[in-house]
């Protein structure tokens, strides 16, 4: 596929282009948090404040800034997917490309144990690992990336066999290139499109897991996370209780939400550039 | 050709026979070693649950008589051998927290689930469809975007989120639905009771509902999309009937397949994955029976609630595939 073609088809796309911007802004307040606002610590003078000119998203019920919060959370979050993304692309890609190109007991033996691992209950067991493994956020995206990598080795495997049955693939092998050089050289570059995509929506789920994990309490107490806000705000009745200090746990949770949305649309515009038959 | 079609269907018994014991095989395959997975998962787990079974006032010989019923006394492996033999006679020991035996627990959540799931997967169904349907319909005018839009959102969806907004809107603003739980205790009598429930179940159902229709209508619309470019749905139209009989009588059961496969994983799943809705809402159902167990250290309730999953994900399988083969002889069953 032509970088022209794909760009141009790419940035025709509306949503596409909105997912870019959207994770483009999410990944800059992530890394420039500290230039942004202050680390949310402590206890502040001003307790539930609503939204103000001061205070945007408000104050918690410690006084703390909701926005500062936020900031600092998307951080957190960003970091923990991409950790996730990197162990989910570490197994998965070696493990696709190998099941995918090798036939014989290797290749199925790991296409089974993918299929096992895709009938394995994810959030439960991620709750189990982990609660064993303690909450550092460096476990955390261990855990996800170890119950992501399946999806994505489904996908390579799947590219790998439509693309191990080419010819050029043939005349590589003919000439005696070792498999690892095929494998990774000649094998991988040209499945990089739907690798890609599922690495965006590996991105997008990662969140959401780590989110789910630290609203569940199993998340690191000591950084700011989204679903470690969230479960302050839930634990401290800030949904059902009088009073309803509402934009402590709207714009956290409003967040989450954008975070997951920009990379689905971002990874559905890659998919419908690389394949610009499929929107026709 | 009337022939053929009787040689198919002998064939198609005897074949579905066959089918169904090799699927079986691999169906029991897989919940073997998920259950043996989750075994040593959850014998990974650092704090040591003898401390919640026994008193510490207790006196030596009386832990050791604990350690002993329960069999935590014994090298892991033989914990194992032990525990997969008492799963196939069926006992699946008893919970270290309540000493009701696990059978009996998950008995208790699994209907409520049950009740969820059910609820949740027929507005999904009722809804999902039909709007599939039109947006396939209308491709790529307004309507079909604003569809499609609707499915990232759906897709996208953050459970806490969305049952934060309904909880605030329908519970506290509205004071329409209670906040959680199941029914209101103590449970009252007869219809007054059905009916407390149902109140109860609204806004669960809805939550999962809202996450789990963008799914159904992606599939239902692109089956539906991939259906009418069929030959046999030109062939139809040729013959001059309307568009509602054609999409009825020809369309609509094979562009269901897809529908029906993502269905079927998808009761599979939602049996454990509802812990977010079941948790936020005290739903007392698995999800929620689980992450109560991870507090609890109670091994043999995670471990009994982690064979229920499996079970569940491998029959909806088998059951999905049998559905669609039915739907479409053009579908082998393989293995």
């Amino acid at each position: 596929m032509e970088k022209r073609t794909f760009c141009k088809t790419f940035f025709k796309n509306k949503p596409a282009v909105i997912g870019l911007f959207g994770v483009l802004l999410i990944a800059l307040s992530g890394i420039l948090a500290p230039f942004i606002v202050p680390y949310p610590t402590g206890y502040g003078t001003e307790i539930l404040e609503p939204p103000s000119a001061e205070h945007w998203f408000g104050t918690d019920g410690l006084g703390l800034d909701v926005f500062a919060q936020v900031v600092w959370g998307a951080r957190t979050s960003l970091y923990v997917s991409l950790m996730a993304v990197l162990v989910a692309a570490v197994i998965g890609i070696p493990a696709g490309l190998l099941s995918g190109y090798k036939k014989g007991i290797i290749g199925s033996a790991i296409d089974a144990v993918i299929d096992i691992f895709l009938t394995l209950p994810v959030l439960p067991l991620m709750i189990v690992i982990a609660a064993i493994v303690g909450s550092s956020i460096n476990n955390v995206a261990i855990v996800i990336g170890l119950f992501s990598w399946p999806s994505l080795a489904r996908v390579t495997r799947n590219s790998t066999m439509k693309i191990s049955e080419m010819q050029f693939i043939e005349a590589a092998r003919c000439l005696g290139i070792p498999s690892r050089k095929i494998l990774f050289k000649h094998i991988l570059l040209n499945i990089v499109g739907p690798v890609l995509v599922n690495l965006t929506l590996v991105m997008a789920t990662a969140v959401l897991s780590e989110s789910s994990l630290s609203f569940l309490g199993l998340g690191d107490p000591t950084t700011w996370s989204w679903g470690t806000i969230l479960k302050k705000a839930w634990d401290a009745g800030a949904v059902i209780d009088t009073p309803n200090p509402w934009w402590w746990w709207f714009f956290t949770s409003f967040s989450i939400m954008v975070y997951v949305i920009c990379f689905n649309l971002l990874g559905n515009g890659i998919n419908d550039a690389l394949n610009p038959k499929t929107r026709e | 050709m009337l022939d053929a079609i009787y040689i198919q269907k002998e064939r198609g018994t005897a074949k579905v026979l066959k089918y169904m014991v090799r699927r079986g095989l691999k169906g029991l395959l897989t919940i073997f070693v998920s259950i043996t997975i989750t075994f040593f998962i959850i014998r990974l787990m650092p704090a040591d649950p003898v401390s919640l079974l026994v008193d510490p006032k207790m006196g030596p010989e009386v832990q050791e008589a604990m350690m002993k019923q329960f069999g935590l006394d014994k090298p892991l492996i033989e914990q194992y051998f032990i525990f997969i033999k008492e799963v196939m006679t069926g006992n699946l020991g008893v919970s270290f927290k309540t000493r009701q035996p696990v059978i009996e627990v998950i008995m208790q959540r699994l209907p409520w689930t049950l009740l969820l799931l059910t609820v949740t997967v027929s507005f999904s169904l009722l809804i999902g469809i039909p709007l599939g349907m039109l947006a396939a319909k209308k491709r790529n005018q307004f309507f079909d975007k604003l569809i499609s839009t609707l499915v990232v959102i759906g897709i996208s969806m953050f459970i806490p989120f969305l049952s934060f907004g309904l909880l605030y809107i329908f519970a506290y603003l509205l004071k329409l639905f209670p906040t959680g739980g199941a029914y209101t205790p103590p449970p009252a009598e007869g219809f007054a009771y059905y009916l407390d429930v149902a109140r109860h179940v609204v806004l669960p159902a809805f939550t999962l509902v809202i996450s789990n229709v963008a799914t159904i209508i992606l599939y239902t619309r692109n089956g539906m999309i991939d259906v009418l470019k069929e030959d046999y749905i030109r062939t139809a139209y040729s013959k001059g009937w309307d568009d509602k009989y054609v999409i009825r009588t020809h369309a609509l059961k094979n562009a269901l397949i897809p529908t029906i496969t993502v269905t079927g994983l998808m009761i599979g799943t939602m049996v454990g994955g509802a812990v977010m809705t079941e948790t936020v809402y005290s739903w007392p159902g698995i999800g929620r029976l689980i992450y109560d167990s991870v507090s609890a250290l109670d091994y043999p309730v995670l471990q009994g609630a982690f064979l229920v999953l499996a079970i569940a994900v491998v029959v909806m399988n088998i059951l999905t595939d049998l559905a669609v083969a039915w739907l479409d002889p053009r579908i082998k069953l393989g293995g």
